[in-house]
C-alpha cells in the first residue's frame, strides 16, 4: 500500500556498516575504523561542528590509538602502522619520504624516527609529516567529506559526542538516537527567539520532534484493546467496514478518520486465526469507530466477538516535519532571503511587496469585508510576510479567502493553502472556492474514504471525475478494481502510472492548492513550488509543521491565527516545557512583529463578548452582532437577568478521582448539567444548538452517561447532544454551552483551567447563551478567574439555588494569587 | 543542483580548550610510553630494507595490486596537476609491498623530495 512516503526518511535509511557514527558520512574514502577490538566503529573525518575531526574526536575522547582504511580507500583494508617496528598508535605515526623515487614510508616518532641508520641513508628527517594534523587525519590519506556530503550528514555537537562516548563505555552499540531518549539525556535544549542559521534551528527543534514522535508512537501503541465486539457492514466501495467500540483512558489519545488500527481474531476451532489494517474513516455519535479494512479476504464475518484492536502508529507527520527542517537547512531556493532571515529572527531591512493592488479588496461570492478586514488584506498583499490575528467569531476565513483570490489574481503561480487541520482546510477550501477559482483539495491517501464536506474539490474525487476520453482508460480500470477488489500486477502497475499522470494534470491546472501543513510534504506535491502560501489556524501548528508547507519556494506568506486562543497539542511534557508548544506565529509577536488584528466578532451576544473582549484583546473587540440579532426568541430559559444570557451557577459538590485514575469528574455538577439541558430542551432548543464543554475526560464520560441515564425527556436528545473538551471546540461555535469546571479542591490547583488562552476559548464558542457551573471558592484563587467571577457578580449573574428559582450567590471569593507575568 | 546554504560552523571556545589539552596528554604519554617500552628492550633491531628500489629483484617484493582502479575522482587516471603520485611502502606480514597514492604538490613531503631530486640534478 502506498500511504506512506516513498521518499525522505529521517535518521533511517539503510544501514551501512561503515557509516560515521557520529554524523552518518559513509563516503569509502572519507572514513577509518578505529581498531581497538571492543570498539571497531566507523568515524569520518569531517570536523562538523567541532574542533577536531570525528575519528580525531573519538580517539581522543575514547582514549583508542589504532585505526584501520576502508578496503575501498586508495591503500585498501589497512591496518596503520610503522613500517619498521609496527607500531599502531597513530598519535606517533607519520609519513615520511624515502631519498628517492616517491617512495613514502609510515614511521613512528619514537623511536624508528631517530634511529641512526635514517641519518645515514640522508633521510630528511625533518620532513615527518604527522598522521594527524591540525586534528584531523591527513586529508589526503582520508578525505574531507565535501561540504554537501556534510551538510547533509547529522549535526552533531561537541557536547552530544562527549555524552555519546560515556554512553558508549557502557553499551557499545548505543546510538545518536538513544541519547536523545528520554531518561537518558536531560532535559533538551530549549526554543529561543532567535537562531543563528537554520542548522542551529535544526539543533534545536530535530531533537523535540523525536521526542515527541517517540511519545506519541509509545501513547498509542500501547493502547491495544481485548475482548472487542464487531459488527460487519460493506461501504459503497465496496470494501469491508467494521464497526466497534475502542473506549479512550483519558484526554490523550484522540482517534481522528484517517487513523490505522489493526483488528486481530486469534481464531478458534470453525476459524483460523487473522488480521487486518485498516483506516478510521468515521467516528458515530455512538463513539463507535467505522474501520475500512484493507483486505476484504478471509475476513470471519460471522464472527462477532472477542476482536483484538491495536493502534498502527506512523511517523510520516514527523518525518515530514525533520525533511521540512533539513530542506530549510540546506537548500537556500526553499524560502527567500528575506523570508529566512526573518524567520529565524534576523534583523532585516522592511520590504515591499510591489504589486498592482486591486481597486476593491472584496471578492466574488464572499460576504462584504469590513474596515478591518479590508486593512489586513490590502496591507498583506504588500508585504513578504504578515500575520493577521483573529479573535473568536472575526471572520478569518472570509478574510484569508479573499487574500487568496487576489494571490492567485496576480498571476505569481499557484497559491498554496494550508492549516493543521483537516476540518479548517475543509472551510478554506470550500470559502476560495465560492470565490470562483479553481480549487483542489489533496487529502492524504489514508483519508480517501473520510467523508468531506468539499468532496467534489478533492483531487481522489476529480480523478475519478475527470471524463475525458482520454481517460477512459483511467475509468475502465478504477471499475474493474472496484469490481475485483484488485488488479493483475501488469494492470495495477498501468492503472497507477495513469493515476499519476492524471492527478499531476489537474494539481497542475489548480488555481489554489488547499491540503493540511503535514499534507504540504505529500510526494504528489513534491515538484511543485509555491512562491505564495496562507496558514490557517498556524497558532495551533508547531514550527516545524508550519516550515512543511513553507520550503516549497516561498516568496510571500501569511499566517492567519490566534495566540490568544489554544496553541499546538504536544502530548511530550518534556517537549512541550522546552517550547515546542510555541506557534512560530507567536515566537514572531514576541519578536516584535505586530500582527493585523480583525477586531469586529460576528458570533457572541453582546454580553457574551465584553469579558473575553477586555481581558484578552485589550477591549478592542467590537461586536457586528445586536442584543436583538441574538434574542433567542420563543425560548423560555430562567436567566437572571433577561437581556445578559449568561450566568455563573455556584455548585459546592466535591471532585473526585475517575475510575481510570487519570481525571476527575463532579456528580454534583454533571447532575445539575442535565437539569440546564433538559430545561433548554423543553424550551424548545434543539440537541445540535447544545454543547457541553468540560475539561476532564472523566467528566466528559460521566456526563455523557449520566444523561442518557437520568435525562428526564428522550435518551436520543442526549446523545445527540455534544459533550466534549475545550480543545475539539476550538474554531466552531454553538448556540448555547455549558462549561462545567469540575475542580473544586480547596488545597490542588485547578489544572487545565489555569490556562488563559483555555478560559479564552471556552467562554468564545457560544452565540446565543452561556452557562458555567464551577466552585467559585476555587475558581477565585487564580487572578483571571478571579475577575471572570466579579464581572459576572457586578452585572448580577452569579448565582446558587434551584434552576427554577436562582438566587443571586453571596460566596466570598478567595483573594487571588499574584500574577507574575 | 542544488544551492547549498552556508553554515555558521561555531566551535564553542571552552570545547576546543579541552579538546586541545586532552589531544595533548595523549601524544604526551603516547611519547613517554614509548621511550619506557624501549628502556626495557636494549637491543634494537631497526633495519629499514633500501632494496625496495630495485624491488622487482627482491622475492618478498610485490608490487600493490589496487593502486590504478581506487582512484577517487578528482585523481582521474594522472592525479591532475596539483597532485603527485607517490608509493607507499608497506607490510604486509613479512612481505613489502607498495601502493599508490596521490598526495597535494605542495605537500611538504613531495616538495623536499622534489627539491632533493632537483638539488641532485644541480650536482
Ligand atoms: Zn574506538
Ligand atoms: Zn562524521
Ligand atoms: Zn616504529
Amino acid at each position: 500500500e502506498e500511504t506512506g512516503d516513498e521518499g525522505y526518511e529521517f535518521g533511517k535509511g539503510t544501514f551501512t556498516e561503515h557509516a560515521c557514527r557520529y554524523c552518518g558520512v559513509q563516503n569509502p574514502a572519507c572514513v577509518v575504523r578505529c581498531n581497538i577490538p571492543t570498539c571497531r566503529k566507523w568515524f569520518c573525518n569531517s570536523r562538523g561542528n567541532t574542533s577536531g575531526s570525528h575519528i580525531v574526536n573519538h580517539l581522543v575522547r575514547a582514549k583508542h590509538k589504532e585505526v584501520c582504511l576502508h578496503k575501498d580507500s586508495p591503500l585498501g583494508e589497512t591496518i596503520l602502522e610503522c613500517y619498521n617496528c609496527g607500531c599502531r598508535n597513530v598519535f606517533l605515526l607519520g609519513f615520511i619520504s624515502a631519498t628517492t623515487e616517491s617512495v613514502v614510508v609510515l614511521l613512528c616518532r619514537e623511536p624508528c624516527l631517530s634511529v641512526n641508520a635514517l641519518k645515514d641513508m640522508n633521510w630528511d628527517l625533518s620532513q615527518w609529516c604527522p598522521l594527524i594534523d591540525d586534528r584531523c587525519f591527513l586529508p589526503w590519506l582520508v578525505k574531507v567529506p565535501s561540504e554537501q556530503e556534510q551538510l547533509r550528514a547529522r549535526q552533531i555537537s561537541a557536547q552530544q559526542i562527549n555524552k555519546l562516548e560515556e554512553l558508549w563505555k557502557t553499551n557499545p552499540d548505543a546510538s545518536l538516537e538513544d541519547l536523545e531518549k528520554p531518561g537518558v539525556d536531560d532535559e533538551p535544549q530549549p526554543v529561543s527567539l532567535k537562531y543563528e542559521d537554520a542548522y542551529q534551528y535544526q539543533n534545536v527543534f530535530a531533537p523535540l520532534i523525536k521526542l515527541e514522535a517517540d511519545y506519541d508512537k509509545m501513547m498509542k501503541e500501547s493502547q491495544s484493546k481485548d475482548n472487542v465486539s464487531v459488527r460487519w457492514d460493506v461501504g459503497l466501495n465496496k470494501k469491508r467496514v467494521a464497526y466497534f467500540v475502542f473506549p479512550k483512558e483519558d484526554n490523550e489519545l484522540r482517534l481522528v478518520p484517517g487513523d490505522e488500527l489493526r483488528l486481530r481474531y486469534s481464531g478458534d476451532t470453525a476459524h483460523p486465526a487473522w488480521q487486518s489494517v485498516g483506516h478510521v474513516i468515521k467516528l458515530t455519535a455512538q463513539e463507535e469507530v467505522a474501520l475500512e479494512l484493507r483486505v476484504g479476504q478471509g475476513v470471519p464475518v460471522d464472527v462477532n466477538h472477542g476482536f483484538s484492536v491495536d493502534f498502527v502508529w506512523k511517523s510520516t507527520s514527523f518525518d515530514r516535519m525533520q525533511g521540512a527542517m533539513k530542506t530549510f537547512a540546506v537548500d537556500e531556493t526553499s524560502v527567500s532571503g528575506y523570508i529566512y532571515h526573518h524567520l529565524l529572527g534576523h534583523e532585516v531591512e522592511q520590504q515591499v511587496v510591489r504589486n498592482t493592488l486591486p481597486r476593491r479588496f472584496g471578492a466574488p461570492g464572499l460576504p462584504e469585508l469590513n474596515a478591518s478586514q479590508v486593512f489586513a488584506v490590502k496591507s498583506v498583499l504588500q508585504k513578504p510576510i504578515s500575520l493577521i490575528q483573529g479573535p473568536p467569531g472575526t471572520g478569518k476565513t472570509v478574510t484569508s479567502a479573499a487574500i487568496v483570490y487576489h494571490m492567485a489574481k496576480q498571476g505569481q503561480g499557484q497559491v498554496l493553502v494550508c492549516a493543521p487541520s483537516n476540518v479548517a482546510v475543509d472551510q478554506l477550501a470550500d470559502k476560495i472556492s465560492s470565490t470562483g477559482l479553481k480549487v483542489v483539495r489533496l487529502c492524504a491517501k489514508s483519508r480517501e474514504a473520510v467523508m468531506s464536506p468539499v468532496e467534489h474539490l478533492t483531487l481522489h474525487y476529480q480523478v475519478r471525475h475527470l471524463d475525458t476520453s482520454e481517460k477512459s482508460e483511467l475509468h475502465k480500470l478504477q471499475l474493474l478494481k472496484d469490481e475485483q477488489g484488485e488488479l493483475s500486477s501488469s494492470d495495477e502497475k498501468k492503472f497507477k502510472a495513469l493515476k499519476r499522470a492524471t492527478e499531476r494534470e489537474i494539481l497542475q491546472s489548480a488555481d489554489v492548492i488547499c491540503c493540511t501543513c503535514v499534507g504540504a510534504g505529500d510526494p504528489r506535491l513534491e515538484n511543485f513550488r509555491f512562491r505564495q502560501v496562507l496558514i490557517d489556524e498556524s497558532t495551533q501548528a508547531t514550527e516545524p509543521e508550519c516550515l512543511i508547507p513553507l520550503v516549497l519556494g516561498v516568496k510571500q506568506v501569511v499566517l492567519v491565527g490566534d495566540h490568544c486562543q489554544l496553541g499546538p497539542v504536544i502530548m511530550c511534557k518534556k517537549a512541550a516545557r522546552a517550547g515546542l508548544a510555541q506557534s512560530l506565529f507567536e515566537r514572531l509577536v514576541i519578536l516584535g512583529h505586530k500582527p493585523f488584528r480583525l477586531q469586529v466578532q460576528y458570533r457572541m451576544h453582546p454580553s457574551l463578548s465584553e469579558f473575553p473582549s477586555n481581558s484578552f484583546y485589550e477591549g478592542t473587540l467590537q461586536n457586528g452582532v445586536t442584543i436583538n440579532e441574538r434574542q433567542s426568541t420563543g425560548i423560555d430559559f430562567p436567566w437572571p437577568v433577561p437581556n445578559r444570557p449568561m450566568f455563573f451557577y455556584v455548585q459546592m459538590g466535591q471532585e473526585e478521582i475517575s475510575a481510570s485514575g487519570t481525571s476527575y469528574l463532579n456528580r454534583t455538577e454533571a447532575a445539575n448539567v442535565e437539569k440546564i439541558v433538559t430545561t433548554f430542551l423543553r424550551s424548545g432548543v434543539i440537541p445540535s444548538q447544545i454543547g457541553v464543554i468540560t475539561p476532564y475526560e472523566g467528566q466528559r464520560a460521566y456526563i455523557v452517561n449520566y444523561m442518557s441515564r437520568n435525562g428526564a425527556l428522550r435518551q436520543q436528545l442526549y446523545k445527540e447532544i455534544e459533550v466534549a473538551s475545550v480543545d475539539s471546540f476550538q474554531g466552531r461555535e454553538k448556540d448555547y454551552i455549558i462549561l462545567s469546571c469540575v475542580r473544586s479542591n480547596e488545597h490542588q490547583g485547578i489544572g487545565f483551567l489555569n490556562d488563559p488562552r483555555r478560559l479564552n476559548v471556552a467562554l468564545t464558542r457560544a452565540r446565543y447563551g452561556i452557562v458555567i457551573l464551577g466552585n467559585p471558592k476555587v475558581l477565585s484563587k487564580q487572578p483571571l478567574w478571579n475577575s471572570l467571577l466579579t464581572h459576572y457578580k457586578e452585572h448580577e449573574c452569579l448565582v446558587e439555588g434551584p434552576l427554577s428559582n436562582l438566587k443571586q450567590s453571596m460566596v466570598q471569593f478567595q483573594k487571588p494569587k499574584k500574577i507574575y507575568n | 543542483s542544488v544551492q547549498v546554504r552556508q553554515k555558521l560552523v561555531q566551535v564553542d571556545p571552552k570545547e576546543e580548550e579541552d579538546f586541545e589539552r586532552e589531544l595533548k596528554a595523549l601524544m604526551q604519554e603516547s611519547l613517554e610510553s614509548r621511550k619506557l617500552e624501549l628502556r626495557s628492550r636494549p637491543t634494537l633491531n631497526m633495519i629499514i630494507p633500501m632494496n625496495f628500489l630495485d624491488g622487482s629483484k627482491d622475492p618478498r617484493f610485490i608490487e600493490g595490486e589496487s593502486g590504478e582502479e581506487t582512484m577517487d575522482e578528482e585523481g582521474g587516471s594522472g592525479g591532475g596537476q596539483n597532485k603527485v603520485r607517490v608509493k607507499v611502502l608497506m607490510k604486509r606480514g613479512n612481505k613489502q609491498q607498495t601502493k599508490q597514492m596521490y598526495i597535494p604538490r605542495q605537500c611538504s613531503l613531495v616538495q623536499s623530495t622534489k627539491q632533493k631530486e632537483a638539488a641532485e640534478l644541480e650536482e
